[in-house]
């Protein structure tokens, strides 16, 4: 193993280059070592840590959508879905896994992403970790992006442990529990009518339903977040009706993307990220170019700030932030600065405004949003439909990655395993709507319906039970390593005691066994000064 | 005033609480505050077991903002004090309560420690009974306390580091060790989940561990099964304590669960510490300067003989 080039050993180190210095040291920690230090001057890539490929690694990208999941060093290529990951930063040829690389009894990860981006490629037969700072230049020292290596234990362990020491480096405190809604998307889609939300809102009752939020659909264009489309009454008064109806209103933004054809792009075309003096195309969606907010630029801080000011002002307590990668694409910007820190001025900028509501984030770059979310989606889109080709969209997949990134929950953010499609209607069978809903349950993370409710009847009312009732504990991926698909995910002290779950996503198969656990009745009443009284056994 | 200030002296935090019998209370006709119909519960004629937020708690879940002035620093006094009575009868206790009410005693510090852990402000949650009016219990009604603290108290960050030091070295728990490696001469009790010792390492004379013989870090793991082995354990040991010295022994009963928002599972082992501040029928052993200055402890009797004459006692 081998750190700035140099062969590993514990103690203080500096080099000085053309371009650059750096001071670091190598320490001891619980069963692994630390690299930590500070760099300045213009480090573009650079190299921090070489080792020896193992044959099996754990990788995956750098955002919520990227898969994660063994695979083979020697004979790789990771199925880059066409426009949404050209733009992860660094890629390159060899590139191998963002952040983290694990394999079997070792992890080795960054556990931040504030200046540069963290990423590890393949040459020959080593694995090589970089950070890329772009064109960044420094005048003063920065820190360099912690690396840690855990080395002395099962990968499961070591991979909670490596997300626990990200949350620590980055202050991150769970403020908020997940709770639990209602998103209009797989059911609806971009056709959501308001009708079909008035329906929804009025079945919304019988279901332990906190939070309805409105996905993709209501919105006149991508940027105009506060103007709807024909059909849809006013943002405000679609947060109003919510409100009446007794749930939380939550609302789906891609604050970092402006379409071509969006009245913000013709206000302020010089607010968007440039190539050559150009709008660059972060993405194409919505049959639509789509350019990325410069982040680095005040004036964009200052709307996205009134934009999320305003919606909380009106009533939404729960924002979906989506198709958030964009924010950190390379290119030109007001400032010259990595991407990176552009990105993190934006997510700091929302979580500002939205104050005490819940933060959803999704197609999200995850080290460099930590704290500043409270949820995270971990995975593609599900889909109302199992299997799909190359790993495409499908519930499938999306279920791979929720077990595969379980180390995140509950130590970054609340994991997010997508929407639960339980109507009988979809193309997704019995058995596979349950594997899907208890493992999510199991993994204790957040749950979200997304049916015309009307097409649920009791049976899918007692799974949604059921799955709740499996959350609460210390989820496992007992052997993350195995490349069947066959997956034993254990949970210690949930609601239903301690949960061990085989689940078989190639053969749609689960087998769930538990403890007995006891229950007890319990009453509550709140007394003089707010004091809270339990009531518990027998209940007189 | 109500705030946490720091000793950089000992890295600890010291909680300080004035807010005490301010208030006027109403006065009710039974005499115990936590009787049916008592202080805490005028309106209530029965009850099973009753769980409550102090009236008086020196950590509070909306605490005054404070500001710490130049070295001084302070911090809010974040956290829940629960009062837990374990049962309606007033004159009973743990030696007399049926098995059935203890384990649902440990359903109940379940449920509370589930509750409590899911609080942001919390960092540690400290279950316990002062037994005695020689460890400073007031009232006789069978009942124990709840403190969740905002951050890790000394002792409990100091047993987590000699935990974790022992693991990097034998990637083994210490107490599961400990308890493959007792050759029984220390043992007072066991059943098919627990074990209770006199520790090799005893500081209190005739102070017992109880330990779950399943490696399991917080109570949110006991099975049904370990939870009715728990209360068996609990119940025979504060037994053999009264019937060895004839009188209802005083002791301090306090469960150490991992704290919610770390990952120190994989060697923190729950246990459960009785500290008896008796060396004696009627002799006391104090906590004085050794103790309490310099946290060296000075046991007067064997580990080995206060074992033997505990499990000896048959009850
Ligand atoms: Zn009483
Ligand atoms: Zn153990």
């Amino acid at each position: 193993m081998w750190i700035f080039r140099r062969k590993i050993s514990e103690g203080f180190f500096s080099l000085s280059d053309k371009k650059y210095s750096a001071i670091w040291s190598v320490e001891k920690i619980h069963l692994g070592f630390v690299v930590k230090g500070y760099i300045k001057g213009k480090p573009e890539k650079l190299e921090i840590l070489r080792i020896d490929a193992p044959r099996k690694a754990l990788a995956g990208g750098w955002q919520s959508w990227s898969p994660f999941k063994v695979i083979d060093t020697k004979n790789h290529s990771f199925k880059i879905r066409d426009w949404k990951y050209k733009d992860t930063p660094a890629l390159s040829e060899n590139h191998l896994s963002d952040y983290l690389v694990a394999s079997n009894g070792i992890v080795i990860g960054f556990l931040s992403s504030r200046f540069a981006h963290p990423y590890f490629e393949i040459d020959g037969d080593q694995i090589v970790a970089y950070l890329d700072y772009f064109d960044s230049n420094f005048e003063n020292e920065i820190p360099i992006e912690p690396l840690i290596v855990l080395n002395e234990g099962d990968t499961p362990l070591l991979l909670e442990l490596y997300a626990r020491m990200i949350a620590k480096d980055n202050s991150v405190k769970l403020e908020k529990k997940k709770p639990i809604g209602w998103s209009s998307w797989y059911q609806y889609f971009s056709d959501l009518e308001w009708s079909d939300v008035l329906t929804n809102l009025e079945k919304a009752k019988d279901f332990p339903i906190e939070i309805f939020q409105i996905d993709d659909s209501y919105e006149a264009d991508i940027g105009d977040w506060l103007d709807t489309r024909a059909g849809f009454p006013s943002v405000s008064d679609m947060a109003e009706v919510i409100k009446r109806k007794g749930f939380k209103p939550g609302i789906w933004v891609a604050p970092f993307s402006v379409s071509e054809t969006s009245k913000l792009f013709k206000e302020h075309p010089d607010w968007v990220v440039k190539e050559n003096g150009k709008p660059k195309i972060a993405y194409k969606n919505w049959g639509k170019n789509i350019y990325a907010l410069d982040l680095s630029n005040e004036e964009v801080l200052n709307w996205l700030n009134d934009l999320f000011s305003n919606l909380r002002k009106m009533g939404y307590r729960f924002f979906k932030i989506d198709f958030l990668f964009s924010g950190a694409i390379p290119g030109e910007r007001k400032r010259s600065e990595s991407p990176i820190i552009s990105y993190r001025r934006g997510m700091k900028a929302i979580r500002k405004a939205t104050k005490d509501a819940f933060i959803l984030g999704c197609g999200a770059p995850l080290i460099p949003s930590t704290g500043f979310v409270d949820g995270m989606r971990v995975s593609e889109d599900t889909a109302p439909y199992w299997e799909a080709k190359d790993e495409g969209i499908s519930a499938k997949y999306a279920l791979r990655n929720d077990i595969t990134r379980y180390f995140f929950h509950k130590r970054l953010w609340h994991n997010d395993p997508d929407c639960l499609i339980l109507r009988k209607d979809s193309n997704i069978s019995k058995e596979q709507r349950e594997i899907y809903a208890i493992t999510s349950g199991t993994l204790d993370n957040m749950i979200f319906l997304s049916d015309d409710l009307r097409k649920l009847s009791e049976s899918e009312k007692d799974l949604l039970e059921k799955t709740i009732s499996l959350s609460g504990g210390k989820p496992r991926v007992e052997n993350i390593m195995d490349t069947s698909m066959r997956y034993e995910i254990t949970s210690r002290g949930s609601n239903s005691g301690n949960i061990h779950l085989v689940v078989d996503l190639k053969e749609s198969k689960y087998k769930l066994n538990f403890d007995n656990h006891s229950k007890i009745d319990r009453r509550v009443m709140v007394k003089d000064n707010g004091r809270n009284f339990y009531f518990y056994g027998e209940v007189f | 005033m109500q705030e946490l200030r720091f000793n950089p002296l000992t890295g600890e935090w010291v909680i300080v609480s004035t807010a005490t019998q301010k208030r006027p209370v109403r006065p009710s006709s039974v005499e115990c505050p936590i009787c049916p119909g008592g202080l805490e519960f005028q309106d209530i004629s029965e009850y099973d077991i009753a769980v409550f937020e102090n009236r008086y708690p020196s950590l509070l879940k909306n605490p005054p903002e404070v500001e710490s002035r130049g070295i001084f620093k302070k911090e809010r006094a974040f956290g829940v004090c629960e009062v837990v009575v374990y049962t309606k009868d007033h004159d009973s206790s743990i030696p007399k309560m049926p098995l059935y009410q203890i384990k649902k005693l440990v359903s109940v510090w379940k449920d509370r420690t589930r509750d409590l852990f899911e609080l942001s402000f919390v960092e540690y949650v400290f279950i316990f009974e002062n037994r005695g009016k020689e460890v400073g219990a007031s009232l006789s009604h069978p009942h124990g306390q709840i403190y969740a603290f905002p951050f890790i108290p000394k002792r409990i960050e100091l047993k987590i580091e000699a935990m974790r030091k022992w693991y990097e070295e034998r990637k083994k728990c210490p107490i599961c060790e400990v308890i493959s490696s007792e050759p029984g001469e220390r043992t007072v009790y066991e059943n098919e989940s627990f074990i209770a010792i006199v520790p090799f390492y005893a500081r209190f004379p005739y102070e017992v561990h109880i330990y779950p013989k399943r490696h399991i870090s917080t109570i949110l793991e006991l099975s049904e099964k370990e939870e009715s082995d728990l209360a068996d354990s609990i119940k025979t040991i504060v037994m053999k304590y009264d019937k060895l010295f004839d009188q209802e022994f005083p002791y301090m009963m306090m469960l150490f669960q991992a704290p919610p928002k770390e990952d120190v599972d994989h060697f923190f082992h729950f246990h459960i510490e009785f500290n008896p501040p008796k060396r004696d029928k009627d002799k006391l052993k104090w906590m004085a300067s050794v103790e309490t200055g310099t946290w060296t402890f000075i046991n007067p009797v064997a580990p080995e003989e206060a074992a033997q004459k505990l499990r000896e006692v048959k009850i």
